[in-house]
């Protein structure tokens, strides 16, 4: 825990925290925008349908959070303070992925706040905002899980982090529905698509082939991140850490 | 003594460049200098000793354990790493108590203390590192390295940065270390101070080992060795002729307008040669050793010196 504690708290820089946050409240922003004058009964129609799209600015913000958890170790050169102690890779592994879903949960919550703020401030159910919470924090675990290791293998690893949400998660999975199926935002939007009492048609068009379910949707992400954690661990025993 | 560190057939490429080739070489407890120039491979030698980096080719012990394999290791051996990365964030106390807490020491409050009065940083020690000079990061990297009591101490150019009162304080230091039974590995690209704390020498360049010695040893090796060296010249025949009933010179070639001298003592000829040009009114152009490596080396030393 004290590697985990160590590496959250360089995450969350009070700026860095700040603007992801504000990244992540695009949402709430479009929603209340695009609800302002829209009918009452519409209004949970269109959260689903604004989260489900303008969500992927939580996306991006989870993927310049959680990438640079090693990364930033490493291109600092103070990886070896942290490498070289005794524990197993696998608890190093361990660390660094809570570290990372911690502060992407904050950021998470910060971004779902502004849509709940945005419910309240339109008159509506706050009842319909509260899936909302589950589709952020089982992105950002499932994001988390992703983008640590990816930060920890690949130099220029948000460019890549960006060509895969841009193009894989937005572009190529609306086009080939396997592809899909391994998109972690749809993956998460299935949790909410079982939960939120309304599910428009944009969110359900961006939801795609993928089957609803909270079942499905948190085992996906659990496996994810069990990926993800062997995949840290091989990189933190067979990889060169500097 | 037997060696806690053992290098074997070690060699480290990154793509096309080779950093570490063929290195084989034991370290046992003492303090060992590690010289040698910019890029002769010496950073790449400790981190692949301290298992940040995996060997391309060889392999590595260290107390009888691979260090990539077995990170209960790094409760015995610690590495003062070269970078001057650190946590600016944090207070120097901060910093070493992280590093005690990390490897699980008992007591990390009264541990820090202690190393951080081990290197006469505890007036210091409630600023923020990023406010420190250059000569204290080192020694706050030093007391975050002493804080597991390592059997292993890998240092990285540990004096750069350091002012001639704090260099002296941590040779004395790293001595003390090295009396006490603890393997010190220091590199260094200054022979003079590698000469004040190693009992042993490791030369290296452009990735390999070029001498493994003391000092004195070292240097008189280099020096015995029969060298050759190319010599461009307004007259090498009469160069030539002026050369070859000389001291030290073996040998005198002239081939395509240059002379190629062999010479068994490198630092007589060093002196005799622009003696002979300006008694005789000869300009000497270029002079170029045959052997680079070794010449780096011996350049290296003598100018150290």
């Amino acid at each position: 825990m004290v590697l985990a504690r160590h590496l959250y708290r360089r995450l969350m820089r009070k700026w860095r925290v700040i603007g992801l946050v504000a990244l992540a409240s695009v949402p709430g922003f479009v929603y209340w925008l695009a609800a302002f004058d829209a009918d009452p009964d519409e209004l949970a129609g269109l959260y689903s349908d604004i989260i489900a799209i303008a969500g992927y600015s939580f996306a991006i913000a989870a993927l310049i959070l959680t990438v640079a958890t090693l990364r930033e170790e490493r291109d600092a050169g103070t990886l070896p303070y942290i490498y070289m102690r005794p524990m197993s890779r696998l608890s190093l592994a361990i660390s660094s992925m809570l570290a990372a879903i911690a502060a992407v949960l904050t950021v998470a919550f910060g971004g779902w706040l502004t849509t709940a703020m945005a419910t309240v401030a339109l008159g509506a159910d706050i009842s319909i905002a509260l899936p909302g919470l589950a589709l952020f924090v089982a992105a950002g675990i499932g994001y988390a899980a992703v983008f640590v290791p990816l930060g920890y293998l690949v130099p220029r690893s948000l460019l890549v982090g960006l060509g895969y949400i841009i193009v894989i998660e937005t572009i190529l999975a609306s086009a080939v529905p396997g592809l899909a199926q391994f998109s972690i935002w749809r993956i998460a939007l299935s949790i909410y698509a079982d939960m939120a009492p309304v599910f428009g048609d944009e969110a359900s068009e961006a939801l795609g082939p993928v089957v609803a379910g909270v079942g499905g949707g948190v085992a996906k992400i659990a496996g994810t991140v069990l990926v993800g954690l062997v995949v840290l661990t091989w990189a933190l025993r067979r990889r060169d850490a500097l | 003594m037997t060696d806690t560190v053992v290098v074997t057939e070690l060699s480290k490429w990154f793509g096309p460049k080779v950093a570490v080739s063929e290195v084989s070489i034991g370290f046992g407890p003492g303090v060992t200098g590690l010289l040698g120039p910019n890029g002769a491979g010496k950073t790449t030698l400790l981190r692949v000793i301290a298992g940040l980096q995996r060997p391309s080719q060889g392999e590595v012990t260290v107390l009888g354990v691979n260090p990539r394999a077995d990170s209960a290791i790094y409760q015995k051996m610690s590495l003062v790493p070269e970078d001057e990365a650190i946590y600016e964030r944090l207070t120097g106390r901060k910093f070493v108590e992280l590093a005690a807490r990390l490897a699980r020491v008992d007591d990390p409050e009264g541990r820090a203390e202690t190393v951080l009065g081990t290197v006469e940083l505890l007036d210091s020690a409630h600023r923020k590192l990023g406010g420190f000079s250059k000569g204290m990061r080192q020694r706050a990297k030093v007391a975050a390295a002493l804080v597991t009591d390592p059997e292993v101490l890998l240092l990285d150019e540990p004096l750069n940065g350091a002012d001639p009162v704090q260099r002296a304080q941590l040779i004395e230091l790293f001595k003390d270390l090295g009396a006490a039974g603890r393997t010190v590995i220091v590199s260094s690209h200054v022979l003079v101070e590698v000469e004040r704390m190693a009992d042993r020498v490791v030369a290296m360049v452009d990735g390999r080992l070029a001498a493994v010695g003391s000092v004195p040893t070292i240097r008189a090796a280099m020096t015995d060795r029969p060298r050759q060296v190319f010599v461009g010249c307004s007259e090498p025949r009469r160069l030539a002729s002026a050369l070859i009933n000389s001291d030290g010179v073996v040998g005198v070639h002239v081939e395509d307008g240059q002379l190629r001298i062999e010479a068994s003592d490198a630092g007589g000829l060093a002196r005799l040669l622009p003696q002979i040009a300006v008694d005789s009114g000869i300009s000497i152009t270029n002079v170029e050793p045959l052997d680079e490596s070794l010449e780096s080396v011996f350049r290296y030393l003598v100018e150290g010196s």
